[in-house]
């Protein structure tokens, strides 16, 4: 990581002051990016959120006689706990999963500006790219672990409150316990790559607008629209292109003969998102005039 | 002296007003490229084939109605069917015209043909609410298939599985 580093630096204006051997590493900026994360109040609480709100869930919901029958699982939450996980993935899809993430994705870049630290950071041993890459790391690590959270917990919650009861597959046939805990955490890691790409469309709004509440806002009314545009029944092949759209993947693998085309062309196009935005982001924090203002 | 000024003049506008010329020139090439390569895309798009169709739908209700009427049945204590002796036939079509019987919508009609646990054919129509994801929602005749809650051979109340059901298909 730094021979690269040190042998660019030579060639530019930093040729005067030369950056010692050790120092500089992105490993170090990431390490204190997830430092600044832990100490803030917003994302203990996220966690703590994803930790309790699953169990509170359950417990509403089995007070009530109505069912939430239009999402898919709906109907089977009080015959089979391993149905509560999946009846929250697919409901999480709809908005809360592009909030989790920009929570902090779209603050991590604009909150510097919000308080006026660029020049601060920048001055330390650590350039630019350096800075941008710690930063995305730390928010991909933040969405990676808002997910393991929320998936464990959802699972514990059903299973603890409602049972380990066979589950209804996506086909009309009944899965084992084990099988079904293994399929509910399977549906859940197919959430990761879209959830990724919203995190990469949060640090690019925050970045090019320079600001927190539309970092954090932004892709959320992004995911809503592009729900709109699904549920308006849309062309099928621009909706193929949509980031929501891989959020449906994981009904492939809860059918009897599972199919993974979803699962494949959602990657892909969760992919396309993550690289564009990054690309887009990184570009404009590296031209970006921080000396002047 | 009056000489080297309209010079310079014209030297240093004739280029200038070119280079204009040619960045505009270049310009409009490259969003008339742009434009091209976008409809192009667009069409090629929008002309591929529909992801909900009749040979999907029909694909998906079938098995998917065998294997929860092989499940009402056990629960009814009538055990010892099979999805293949169910052998459930659904004949799908969309109820708006003009939709050629492919894509989303809440008005997709089935007739399903399947023979019960003494061997006599059976037949209901279901209607289905099929989403752009390939997911649907199905409901059945009651009179045929019964109530949504059914006390099963324990004389239990329990959900029937066919009153109405979820199914998804690969639209890939």
């Amino acid at each position: 990581m730094t021979a690269p580093v040190t042998t660019t630096s030579t060639d530019g204006p930093a040729m005067v002051r030369p950056r010692p051997v050790g120092r500089g590493r992105v490993i170090t900026a990431y390490r204190w990016e997830i430092a600044k994360l832990a100490a803030q109040a917003r994302t203990r609480a996220t966690l703590a959120v994803c930790l309790v709100a699953p169990f509170v869930f359950v417990v509403l919901l089995d007070r009530q006689d109505r069912l939430p029958k239009d999402t898919l699982y709906g109907r089977w939450v009080h015959a089979s706990g391993f149905a509560t996980p999946l009846l929250i993935l697919g409901f999480a899809a709809q908005w809360v999963f592009p909030l989790l993430t920009c929570l902090v994705a779209g603050d991590i870049f604009a909150s510097e500006d919000q308080h006026g630290t660029w020049k601060t950071i920048l001055t330390r041993s650590h350039s630019r790219s350096q800075i941008f890459w710690a930063k995305t790391l730390a928010a991909t690590t933040f969405a990676t672990a808002v997910l393991t959270v929320l998936a464990l917990s959802c699972l514990t919650a059903g299973v603890l409150l409602v049972g380990h009861q066979p589950l209804e597959s996506l086909s009309g046939t009944l899965l084992p316990a084990g099988r079904a805990a293994g399929l509910v955490l399977a549906a859940w890691a197919t959430a990761l790559p879209p959830l990724l790409g919203f995190t990469a469309l949060g640090i690019m709004i925050s970045v090019l607008t320079r600001s927190s509440p539309a970092g954090i806002v932004g892709p959320i009314i992004l995911g809503l629209l592009m729900q709109l545009y699904a549920f308006l029944n849309g062309a099928d092949a621009i909706r193929h292109l949509l980031l929501v759209t891989p959020f449906d993947a994981w009904h492939g693998l809860l059918a009897a003969h599972p199919y993974y085309g979803p699962l494949r062309d959602g990657t892909l196009v969760s992919a396309g998102y993550l690289v564009l935005c990054l690309a887009v982001a990184f570009t404009a924090l590296r031209r970006r005039d921080i000396t002047g203002g | 002296m009056p000489r080297p000024t309209p010079d310079r003049s014209c030297g240093v506008r004739a280029p200038r007003g070119r280079l204009v010329r040619r960045a505009r020139l270049a310009g409009r090439a490259r969003l008339a490229g742009t434009v091209v390569i976008a409809a192009a895309l667009t069409a090629m798009l929008v002309g591929c084939s529909a992801d909900v169709t009749r040979p999907r739908v029909e694909g998906s209700l079938g098995p998917v109605f065998a294997n929860l009427y092989v499940q009402q049945q056990t629960l009814l204590g009538h055990p010892g069917l099979t999805p293949t002796s169910v052998a459930a036939r659904p004949t799908c079509h969309r109820s708006t015209p003009g939709s050629h019987d492919k894509g989303a919508g809440s008005d997709w009609i089935c007739q399903v043909g399947w023979t019960d646990g003494t061997g006599r054919p059976q037949s209901g129509k279901f209607e289905l609410q099929v989403r752009s994801n390939g997911c649907y929602q199905a409901g059945g005749p009651t009179k045929i298939i019964g109530p949504i809650m059914i006390r099963n051979a324990a004389g239990k109340n329990v959900i029937n599985p066919v009153f109405e059901f979820d199914g998804c298909f690969d639209t890939t």
